[in-house]
């Protein structure tokens, strides 16, 4: 019987798993440091970094000015002279002033200079709706960095994620962006202790089922779980993916789940339209998987506006749990 | 635009009718509602209308089978330039053909395997003439070496689904044959007019169809039973047969009984509908060690209620006004009794001793409108393995009169379904009546 110390099944929120993660790998290379704004004194504007600025000090802890494009340029320049860094995003909404540096820089670097340097950056980008931040401070845009080659793009969805893949993007040679939910910032959940890394590239199947595959990303694996149960009840076995890395994509996870059940409803948080959701119906689509489908792909996405401040219109703009039921059945039965 | 003369669908399993001939030629000028064309059908001869005023063109030889729902000439208006045929008729390869005499010689039957094909096309495709299938479906289809166009789909706007082409392939592993063509008979002499299926291996199906009805309403379900000889009977004074003198029951059991023992089966599967049903169960109460199987379909003699008014109106009918309100009560879904139904129906009643002896049979048999013989006493007897098949929306005999037979029988309730279960279910009572074959 294998035992288990207090310690292995400790919880920790998805929050504190990022910080004990920036901890760790702080101890351990001492090239790692934390860049944005505010994350010094002040804890991060979602109090992410907390008080690592008094165990580490401003050298290793550096509060950057209200420039993104400024602060994303310094940390591409460090890393790519030998350190390091995690850059916050107050907001991830923000990163559209740093693209410059993001898409142009740290993505190219190393394919123009012919290998000759590498852009270990890791940036943070704290997404998503649901806090009643409105139009400019709630946005999912993880697939604009997911649409340029040499960026790796991950959007951990549980705390044990959080901390996995943000110790393997510190591993990877290349800038990793990591999108994180704003709203799971207080989910608490098992988190293994010590160092440890979850692959980047690679889902987690979180529930197994037969008539019909949900690859949901973010908070959309929490309410597809939810869905799951209640379809359970109803006699519809769901099988739920976490596809935790857009960029690349762990094709082989969703093939093999889709050739099984036939049917494929893909839940996310960003707009429908050219969202991760297009992606992983085209990959099905252009696959072998195509001839198991058994009937027409469903996505689930925000919808055509900007995230509304009204706190139910904000609700009413992303996918919710009764509306991956409604697909969910209606698919299950043979009614799409 | 010239209007179509369609070919009407007059028959609920009818795939294409024969032109018998022209009333008008071609150049004359006719109103809506004249008679145009006679056609023939498997089961009767029957005259169709001018769907519109105007004048005739293009007309299909005489002799030809015209899919139905397909044109067979065109209409023109007064003055309208009349051009080449707008479209070749259904079934046939190439150019249209034009409607000279020679045309008439070319022997039809090169054309119905052809003309069927595109009929299952136009069931089962869209408006793009292609097959509505999902991926998998199609994966599986091709797999079993089924054609997706020969498949029902049950999902939205009749796409076929995985669970069409599953179902489709246990209904095969269940039932040999192939479902393409319908079924042929031959005529057997006799004291009662009998038809045998030409293919078929196994133990024989006999089937005894119902009051006023004939060997034909066995048609919607035959194609589910085509790997065993079926063999149909037509009782006294119905279809071909005879108009026998019937004082009682028991003399139209043993009529059909001597037709029975004629056929020299040593074992049969026996079905029977309504009336049927009930001279099945005596025939199986005296014929036991013949039978293998004995399905009732809504049968009578299991209690003394039945719609009289429906059957002497049934019988008094002499136009298809009066006949068709009746006919409807036979099923839940009137819609598929339509008016042509009803006018084909009553073309195949208008010989008026048939009738007679019809309404001298339900006099006997249902004096009062109460079934006047009660075979529930035999039906306890029977050791057979026995299956009861009833629509709960029976507005003839009361489906609660299954619920008087024994334990040991096999009890098919359907809801929405009226007498007629084999015709307007025909897919699950020829499954259940398939995989007791």
């Amino acid at each position: 019987m294998n035992m288990h110390s207090k310690t292995d099944l400790r919880e920790l929120s998805y929050a504190e798993a990022i910080r004990e993660a920036m901890d760790i790998a702080m101890v351990r290379d001492e090239r790692v440091i934390l860049m944005g704004e505010d994350i010094g004194v002040y804890g991060g504007a979602f109090g992410v970094t907390g008080d690592l600025v008094e165990k580490y000090g401003t050298d290793r802890v550096m509060d950057t000015p209200i420039s993104e494009l400024g602060g994303a340029g310094v940390a591409v320049g460090a890393a790519m002279t030998g350190l390091r860094p995690i850059f916050e995003f107050q907001f991830s909404d923000f990163a559209t002033l740093g693209m410059e540096q993001i898409v142009n820089q740290a993505a190219k670097i190393r394919y123009m200079l012919g290998g000759a340097v590498s852009v270990p950056v890791v940036m943070r980008f704290p997404s998503g709706s649901g806090t009643g931040a409105a139009a400019q401070h709630s946005q999912s845009l993880e697939a604009w960095t997911a649409h340029v080659p040499g960026l790796k793009v991950v959007q951990p969805a549980t705390p044990a994620d959080a901390k996995g893949l943000l110790l393997a993007a510190l591993e990877d040679p290349d800038p990793v962006m990591i999108y994180e939910h704003k709203i799971l910032y207080k989910m608490k959940g098992h988190v293994p202790d010590g160092y440890y890394t979850t692959p980047i590239g690679k889902a987690a199947v979180m529930r197994e089922g037969k008539d019909l595959t949900i690859v949901a990303t973010s908070i959309m694996v929490h309410k597809a779980l939810d869905a799951a149960e209640t379809l359970a009840a109803e006699g519809i076995e769901a099988e739920v993916i976490d596809l935790r890395t857009i960029r690349p994509m762990d094709r082989d996870t969703v093939l093999a789940s889709v050739r099984k059940t036939g049917r494929l409803v893909c839940v996310y948080e960003a707009v429908k339209t050219l969202g991760v959701g297009a992606e992983v119906s085209a990959m099905v689509a252009e696959s072998d998987a195509f001839d198991y489908l058994d009937a027409p792909i469903v996505r689930l996405g925000g919808a055509e506006c900007p995230i509304p401040y009204n706190p139910e219109l904000e609700k009413a703009v992303v996918p919710q749990v009764p509306d991956i039921l409604e697909a969910a059945r209606n698919l299950a039965r043979g009614r799409v | 635009m010239p209007t179509e003369v369609i070919m009407p669908k007059v028959d609920m399993d009818m795939a294409k009718g024969k032109i018998m001939s022209w009333h008008i030629a071609e150049g004359e000028r006719v109103s809506k509602g004249d008679p145009l064309f006679d056609i023939e059908t498997d089961k009767a001869a029957m005259e169709v209308e001018a769907p519109a005023d105007g004048i005739l063109y293009h007309t299909a030889p005489e002799g030809m089978d015209i899919p139905i729902g397909t044109p067979c000439a065109w209409l023109y208006a007064e003055g309208e330039e009349v051009g080449e045929q707008p479209a070749p008729f259904a079934g046939q390869a190439g150019a249209a053909p034009k409607p000279e005499p020679v045309a008439a010689d070319v022997p039809n039957d090169t054309k119905p395997v052809e003309a069927e094909l595109e009929l299952v096309d136009a069931i089962a495709g869209d408006a793009t003439g292609k097959v509505r299938a999902t991926p998998r479906a199609r994966s599986l289809a091709s797999g079993a070496g089924l054609n997706i166009a020969d498949l029902i789909g049950t999902g939205p706007r009749g796409r076929v689904q995985a669970l069409d082409v599953e179902n489709e392939i246990a209904l095969r592993d269940t039932r040999p044959a192939q479902l393409a063509a319908p079924v042929t008979f031959k005529v057997e002499t006799g004291a009662l007019a009998v038809t045998r299926s030409k293919g078929g291996t196994g133990t024989p199906i006999v089937m005894i169809h119902g009051f006023a009805s004939d060997a034909m309403s066995w048609a919607p379900v035959e194609t589910h039973l085509k790997h065993r000889p079926l063999i149909r009977i037509d009782l006294p004074g119905h279809g071909k047969s005879p108009k026998l003198r019937i004082d009682s029951f028991a003399d139209l059991v043993r009529e059909v009984r001597r037709a029975f023992d004629d056929l020299g089966l040593e074992t049969a599967h026996l079905v029977g509908h309504s009336l049927g049903g009930a001279i099945s169960i005596g025939l199986a109460d005296t014929r036991a060690k013949r039978l293998s199987s004995l399905t009732l379909i809504a049968p009578a003699g299991l209690g003394p209620d039945i719609n009289g008014d429906a059957l002497s109106g049934i019988c008094r009918a002499t136009r298809a006004e009066s006949l068709g309100p009746w006919l409807r009560s036979l099923v839940a879904n009137e819609d598929i009794v339509t008016d042509s139904y009803v006018r084909l129906a009553m073309a195949g009643r208008e010989d008026a001793n048939l009738r007679a002896a019809q309404s001298r049979l339900a006099d006997i048999l249902f004096p009062d409108g109460v079934q006047a013989f009660d075979l529930r006493a035999a039906l306890e007897r029977i050791d057979t393995p026995t299956r009861i098949i009833w629509g709960k929306q029976d507005a003839i005999i009361p489906w609660k009169h299954a619920l008087r037979a024994p334990g040991k029988m096999a009890l098919h309730l359907f809801d929405g379904v009226g007498h007629m279960p084999q015709i307007e279910n025909s897919d699950a009572v020829g499954r259940i009546l398939s995989a007791s074959v």
